[in-house]
């Protein structure tokens, strides 16, 4: 296949060195080359420390690598934009807002009049089944729900790139199957290019086209995999031979 | 010797029944007229105060420099009493009102520029990071995220302050000294001394606090509905 436009996300030998007062410098990233293709999901599948939550923080616009070039559509990025949707690993929900003012905060940032900003969160709210809650705080939301509203409310600026770190690494196994669920529907409905960051393998083989590997610190591509799985991804995905035998190559190449 | 003076004095009442003199000052109009006026002068205070108080507190908890710029005299004020400061505000803002408002901000300010400053320092960097991400202009985080997420901090110092402006309304009321005034009234009835004025003028200070305190929780559970709270 020939690809025709420049990938969405693209990061060219890329070091990443953090150094911290009365310590040694310790390096996360190490010569890192990384492209997304334009509405690819990939998934960024590594052991905890090995620079994955770096890696994200560089293409959303918070931190400069050390050495390298990072691009975004082709130009260089050089600070956080509401095209590329950034959801934090750590709960980032403001509490003071209702869910559906949440959903439009991004929203009121472009300036959009109140009855825009409705139209849209409505729809975001109907579609993640939250409808009974939107007038309601963040507090009264299971941490599940809670997460899929800070995933609503990047949506709603219906930015091209999503970058989504570790959404679902806080909730328990079956929140976690049932959110997935929810976003691979969610991605079929609406394709985006998505950076999705994991350390679960089983997940990044369900949600992506492609899963990359990372070695532990100082983080490089270890491995490549390319998911060819039917979509719409179900069960029957889960339960297939393909996806076992998948998740026992993924498996042996962290070794 | 000292017994002699005590001797004279009913430690506590009845010198007249603390009923009968509540009724009197009640009626003679010399309770209501100072509570008046010393609510006055304490709300006059705490409205600078806090005003000032929190706008250097949010400028000196988003720039190092203002920090360092303020730090020090938050520092010296803040353990400086009010009673050191009086002459001094005597000289500097004259010997009447002026002197006592000043006196009380100085007091409200001190203390929530304190609170407005780590409310904003404790705001977590990923509400800060999530609203960049979502393209919010600085005014915006700053309504929106900074001044929400640093409110709960900013309110319970100002209710520190609301308490310190009635401790520091007796000091304050010795300036320029004269009726109506709870301060004076006080010192008034420490000089005779008599007694039942004194234990009416404390409880009176006390309920004023405890009622202000109720007010300010009252409006604190309204404002922060969004808060997790223990049951």
């Amino acid at each position: 296949m020939m690809v025709s436009c420049a990938p969405s996300l693209r990061l060219e030998a890329v070091d990443v060195w953090f150094a911290y007062p009365g310590a040694m410098a310790t390096q996360a990233l190490e010569g890192l080359n990384l492209s997304v293709q334009d509405n690819e999901f990939l998934a960024l599948l590594g052991p905890v420390g090995c620079g994955k939550t770096t890696l994200l923080r560089i293409f959303a616009g918070f931190l400069r690598p050390t050495r390298g070039v990072v691009r975004c559509d082709g130009s260089p990025v050089d600070g956080p934009s509401p095209r590329r949707g950034y959801v934090l690993q750590e709960s980032a929900i403001f509490p003071w807002m209702t869910v559906r003012d949440n959903v439009e905060f991004g929203l009121l940032a472009q300036g959009l009049e109140p009855g825009g900003r409705r139209a849209i969160s409505d729809e975001l709210i109907g579609l993640l089944g939250l409808s009974a809650f939107e007038s309601a705080y963040p507090k009264a939301l299971s941490a599940g729900m809670a997460k899929m509203v800070e995933v609503a409310r990047v949506l709603a600026t219906d930015p091209s790139i999503l970058l989504l770190d570790e959404p679902f690494g806080a909730l328990d196994a079956q929140t976690r199957a049932r959110l997935q669920n929810e976003l691979a529907r969610l991605w079929e409905q609406r394709r985006k290019t998505v950076l999705f960051v994991t350390h679960d393998a089983e997940e990044a083989l369900y949600l992506a086209d492609r899963v990359v590997v990372l070695s532990p610190r100082p983080g490089r591509v270890q491995a490549h995999f390319q998911i060819k799985l039917p979509r719409p991804r179900s069960l029957e995905t889960r339960f297939s031979p393909e996806f076992s035998a998948l998740k026992r190559r993924i498996w042996e190449s962290i070794g | 010797m000292g017994a002699h003076y005590i001797d004279d004095v009913e430690l506590l009442p009845p010198y007249r029944s603390l009923f009968e003199e509540m009724v009197f000052l009640l009626q003679s109009g010399i309770l209501p007229s100072s509570i008046a006026a010393s609510t006055g002068r304490i709300l006059a205070g705490f409205l600078l105060g806090a005003t000032v108080g929190i706008s250097l507190g949010l400028a000196t908890g988003r720039s190092r420099w203002a920090e360092s710029v303020a730090d020090p005299w938050v520092t010296f004020l803040r353990f400086t009493p009010a009673l050191a400061l009086l002459p001094l505000y005597v000289v500097w803002f004259g010997y009447g009102e002026a002197s006592k408002v000043l006196l009380i901000a100085t007091n409200v300010a001190v203390v929530t520029l304190l609170g407005a400053h780590q409310g904003v320092r404790g705001v977590p960097r990923v509400y800060l990071d999530a609203a960049a991400a979502l393209g919010a202009s600085p005014k915006l985080v700053f309504r929106r995220v900074l001044l929400p997420a640093a409110f709960p901090q900013i309110f319970s110092s100002l209710r520190v302050a609301l308490g310190l402006a009635w401790v520091t309304i007796v000091v304050a009321e010795l300036i320029d000294a004269k009726m109506p005034s709870l301060g004076y009234l006080l010192t008034l009835a420490g000089a005779y001394p008599r007694v039942p004025t004194m234990v009416i003028g404390i409880a009176t200070i006390g309920a004023l606090v405890l009622a202000f305190d109720l007010l300010a929780l009252l409006v604190h559970s309204r404002a922060t509905g969004w808060m997790k709270r223990a049951e």
